[in-house]
């Protein structure tokens, strides 16, 4: 008979880590596949446009629903005029059903009543200024999606010029289901948490998602490094909890 | 100077005996057609009295009615006149139209519904706000008083940034929705200067009731600001209708 392989807090945290660390990698394939996009046109003297990045759909479409469907939204994210013929432009699949998937269209006229910056929403920003992958969230994405989502962002340089953002969205709930067994198998009280100690999934009714972990001190456990009662996601900013 | 057919149909004759009112509509409409511009000025009362074919006393009426909804100015002396006073943004004067229509009970509900979102929404975001939520609320508080946008865009942002921190998507849909619905006709009196200043200080008030996290007092103060928006806006409704 087939011995189940024990579940640790530690080994629930591993498997976490590997498969998010997989959506990074995906990412990572897409935005070579935008440099070379932009590389492309180096000769010309002008950036892309926006027929130039239709290359990319069939690449962004098959990334949906990876990762036993937490994938829900995948895409490339121009900075303000870094495309030839659009000042900005999200070229950004969604897709939660098979083989459905819907281009997303929001306002990208900054006179209109329904437009929002998307370059100062943190997912854009903070890669912008860092020049590193960003995990964002959870957080309501009210640009996007309407949902409470984790989005995870690398950003795009063509030589030095940062040009733009890939990413992809996970929902929260998307999270919680494949994760919840996994954390429920552990016992007692344990959270999905990012750096801030806001809860991501919880088994806890008492401190649920979208709380504020105030008590322990996530931050300052943070940065104690390793060690119960906070195990680091790898290079994540998440982590699992125990809950008192 | 030649006149296109669309500007000529505005002065055309009423085939009805004149009222103020119709007169004042169709310069409404003119105006927030585009028609007729920003600073343009109106031919004399007695020139537009013969186009319309109505009194100078009902042209007077008009161009009262018109002032009331600030969308003719007049000056006197030399040079004087009466002058088109586009709003900054157009969509402003159909707002206004909208607004006169609305009743006071309608308002007043408007603002019950509102007062219950974005107050229960603060709420949340102070017991819920990370150090980054409360940084970007903040930002939004700036832009209020900054006039680097439109004062409505910074008032949406800023109740969209309130929302989003309470970590409750519904809440936030809520809000968007409400904003979308309102927020044009909700804001429109803090165009104005006083009403500015009063809500940038709401906006700061709060924005730190939320980064003590006191929920109570977030909520409260939201409540408040919504509450005297409504008032604002009724008085403003009761103002368009005086005429």
């Amino acid at each position: 008979m087939l011995q189940m392989p024990t579940l640790t807090v530690t080994s629930v945290a591993d498997e976490v880590t590997a498969m998010l660390e997989r959506i990074f990698a995906a990412l990572g394939t897409l935005r070579t596949s935008v440099e070379q996009v932009y590389a492309e046109r180096a000769g010309t003297g002008a950036f892309p446009g926006v027929a130039d990045l239709e290359a990319l759909r069939g690449q962004i479409i098959g990334m949906l629903g990876t990762e036993r469907g937490l994938v829900v939204g995948c895409g490339f994210i121009t900075d303000v005029g870094m495309l030839a013929d659009r000042p900005r432009w999200l070229e950004w699949w969604k897709g939660e059903v098979p083989n459905d998937p819907v281009r997303l269209q929001v306002s990208l006229d900054p006179t209109s009543e329904e437009f929002l910056d998307y370059t100062r929403q943190p997912w854009f920003s903070t890669p912008r200024s860092t020049g590193q992958r960003h995990v964002t969230g959870p957080y309501v994405d009210y640009l996007c999606t309407d949902e409470y989502s984790l989005t995870f962002t690398l950003p795009v340089h063509d030589g030095d010029q940062f040009v733009g953002v890939v990413g992809s969205d996970v929902y929260v709930r998307g999270l919680e289901r494949v994760l919840m067994p996994l954390l429920r198998s552990l016992g007692g009280r344990i959270a999905l948490v990012n750096a801030h100690g806001r809860v991501v999934v919880s088994t806890s009714v008492r401190q649920v998602t979208g709380s504020l972990v105030r008590s322990p001190d996530v931050v300052q456990l943070w940065e104690n490094g390793a060690g119960g009662p906070l195990y680091r996601c790898g290079r994540l900013p998440l982590a699992l909890l125990e809950l008192p | 100077m030649t006149e296109s057919a669309a500007r000529s149909a505005v002065f055309a004759p009423l085939e009805q005996r004149g009222r103020a009112e119709t007169v004042a509509k169709r310069l409404t409409d003119a105006i927030s057609l585009g028609l007729l511009e920003d600073g343009e000025q109106l031919p004399s009362e007695s020139e537009l009295a013969a186009r319309f074919g109505v009194s100078t006393v009902t042209i007077r009426e008009a161009l009262t009615a018109l002032r009331q909804q600030e969308l003719v100015e007049t000056r006197r002396g030399r040079g004087g006149g009466s002058f088109v006073r586009t709003p900054a943004d157009r969509a402003k004067a159909t707002v206004r139209a909208r607004l006169r229509e609305m009743t006071l009970a309608e308002i007043r509900d408007i603002g019950d519904e509102y007062s219950a979102i974005a107050g229960t929404a603060a709420r949340l975001a102070a017991e819920r706000a990370s150090a980054e939520d409360i940084a970007r609320i903040g930002t939004s508080v700036d832009e209020l008083g900054s006039g680097e946008s439109g004062v409505q865009r910074a008032e949406r942002a800023f109740h969209l940034e309130v929302a989003a921190s309470g970590q409750s998507p519904r809440l936030t849909q809520l809000e968007v929705r409400l904003q979308g619905e309102f927020g044009a006709l909700l804001w429109l009196p803090t165009s104005e200067q006083g009403a500015l200043r009063t809500a940038r200080e709401a906006h700061t008030a709060i924005a730190a009731a939320i980064a003590d996290a006191d929920g109570p007092r977030a909520r409260e103060l939201t409540e408040k600001h919504v509450l005297e928006a409504i008032e604002q806006l009724a008085e403003l409704h009761m103002r368009l209708c005086t005429t």
